[in-house]
């Protein structure tokens, strides 16, 4: 076996959209791979210009990734999945180690579509990938080792948390942390509106809302303390902190956002079936 | 308690000439009338001990200056498991009470529990918290072995095991340095039982019910304290209907006079 360093990884990426941008932004920042060993398909020129800004080359042809690379990201809409593996099925070799982004589809699934050799592993990242503070899941197929989960959790650490999971953690992954960035977006933008209620200019009010979100998680992985303890250290007896937090259990804010991360996962689930 | 030993008499004035340490345990709108009534033997020996909810100590010390310069008073507020020994008791000194005063009655009611002093303006809290915890206790174990007999045990057992569950986890959290939530945690393996049931428990708010009622009971002992403040209550009313219901309820006490009846005994210590 090769050992492969990633400098001299040809890395291709079938699909061009948001998620695929943001893993190779991450990759590209972090200075993990040259922007020239990354190869990107798509149907249109739509997203590919912004692979070509960036230096990464770019081909209409989703065979001509798999020719030229060895790490192939697959990262289509799930319904265009079946086809583009039916096409690139007659070029993939033991040599390549096929990642799958695309959401719901199995790697069960994947390995009926791609020859028996192949190695397979499927990724679920998040947007944050975009600025390298993605937390991303992997689960490797039958052919997938130990090296090659190594490379691909070094390889994507520069975006971010990048653990490996048994994959039915996938879906749950999904609904915690995949749609998870949503439910902070709405947060931070309901945390914002209650300072413009109270007199506080709009964009003023959600610059602070986000910092205090990064500000709290920060502290949250850098100490390693339990979340209940860091909430008990910012409620002096009797003052502010306990007072709101007193309204959020009131509105039974824990209850809900379990259920909503159970909603995600279900309807993850639901959608692999499919 | 004369059956483990205690002296027992129907005359206040007889419990504080022979003691030392008086504990006032009588429902506070009758302090005022228990104050007037043995505030003449009150001597700069005695400590004072207030364990009437609500009740203020410079209330105590006002109406016992008209016959003691000093009194020395401390109030504090205990709860019923002081019964069993596992009792939670905050206690704050009053304007002339020692700091061996106070120490005196830690020790004193750290034997039946845990005791600390605190500020005065704490206490209300406290009645909120773990005056009135036990009572939260119960409601919430009555309710858990409702839930053990509909899913199939026997009440006994239920009441059994409910219980034993609650002291289990409340001795953990008292011996354990971690917080509340990682013990929590530490019980929730995932997608199991025990985190099914504690999103019901969320969606319900058990959180802020159980805030809700702390506050409650503190805002509710606060509002009581202002009404004694303000004497709202008729002594006379108060007089008349406790005495008939003391009547009522020990018939074999013996009755000597209207104004001589002790209500309540007092725990004495003797010198």
């Amino acid at each position: 076996r090769l050992a492969m360093e990633a400098s001299e990884l040809w890395v291709g990426f079938v699909g061009a959209g948001r998620m695929a941008g943001g893993l190779v932004r991450g990759l590209l920042q972090a200075g993990k791979v040259p922007a020239s060993n990354v190869l990107a398909s798509a149907p249109s020129d739509k997203n590919l210009d912004a692979w070509r800004e960036m230096g990464c080359r770019t081909t209409h042809c989703n065979l001509e990734v798999v020719h030229r690379s060895t790490l192939v990201f697959l990262a289509t809409k799930p319904h265009i999945l079946p086809g583009v593996l039916e096409e690139i099925r007659p070029a993939v070799g033991s040599h390549h180690i096929v990642v799958s982004l695309v959401a719901g589809v199995t790697i069960q699934t994947l390995q009926r579509l791609l020859p028996p050799w192949t190695k397979v592993l499927r990724i679920m990242p998040n947007l944050p990938c975009v600025v390298q503070a993605g937390a991303m899941v992997f689960s490797r197929g039958s052919n997938a080792g130990d090296e090659e989960a190594a490379l691909l959790k070094s390889l994507l650490s520069s975006c971010g948390l990048c653990e490996e999971v048994p994959e039915s953690y996938i879906d749950i992954h999904t609904g915690l942390s995949g749609s998870g960035v949503a439910y902070v977006y709405l947060f931070a933008e309901a945390l914002a509106e209650g300072a413009v209620k109270m007199g506080m200019p709009g964009a003023l009010a959600s610059r602070i809302a986000a910092q205090t979100l990064l500000g709290a998680a920060k502290m949250l992985l850098e100490t390693g303390e339990h979340p209940a303890k860091l909430r008990g250290d910012v409620c002096t007896p009797g003052g502010t902190t306990i007072y709101a937090l007193h309204q959020l259990e009131k509105g039974a804010l824990r209850a809900t956002v379990m259920d909503a991360v159970e909603a995600a996962t279900n309807r993850a689930c639901d959608m692999a079936k499919d | 308690l004369q059956k483990i030993g205690v002296n027992f008499t129907v005359s206040n004035k007889d419990t504080v000439k022979s003691s030392d340490v008086l504990f006032l345990a009588v429902k506070p709108p009758i302090i005022p009338f228990i104050l007037e009534e043995v505030g003449p033997d009150i001597e700069p020996r005695h400590i004072v001990v207030s364990c009437a909810a609500g009740v203020t100590i410079s209330s105590i010390e006002k109406k016992l200056s008209t016959f003691c310069p000093t009194p020395k008073v401390i109030r504090c507020m205990t709860n019923t498991p002081v019964i069993v020994r596992e009792g939670a008791t905050v206690y704050a000194t009053g304007t002339h009470a020692d700091v061996e005063d106070g120490k005196l009655l830690e020790q004193l009611m750290a034997s039946v529990g845990f005791c600390t002093e605190v500020e005065e303006d704490l206490i209300d809290a406290v009645t909120g918290l773990s005056g009135s915890g036990p009572a939260y206790a119960f409601t919430a174990l009555d309710a858990l072995a409702d839930g053990g007999v509909k899913m199939g045990l026997p009440r006994r057992l239920a009441v059994r095991l409910g219980a034993q569950a609650l002291l289990g986890a409340a001795k953990m959290l008292l011996e354990s340095e971690q917080h509340p939530g990682q013990l929590k945690d530490n019980v929730c393996s995932p997608g199991g039982a025990t985190i099914h049931a504690l999103h019901f428990l969320e969606s319900g708010g058990f959180r802020s019910l159980l805030i809700n009622a702390v506050e409650a009971s503190c805002i509710r002992t606060r509002e009581l304290q202002h009404l004694a403040d303000q004497e709202k209550i008729s002594p006379a009313a108060i007089k008349k209907t406790l005495l008939d219901k003391v009547k009522l309820e020990s018939p074999s006490l013996s009755v000597a006079s209207a104004s001589k009846v002790s209500l309540f005994t007092s725990k004495s210590k003797k010198n």
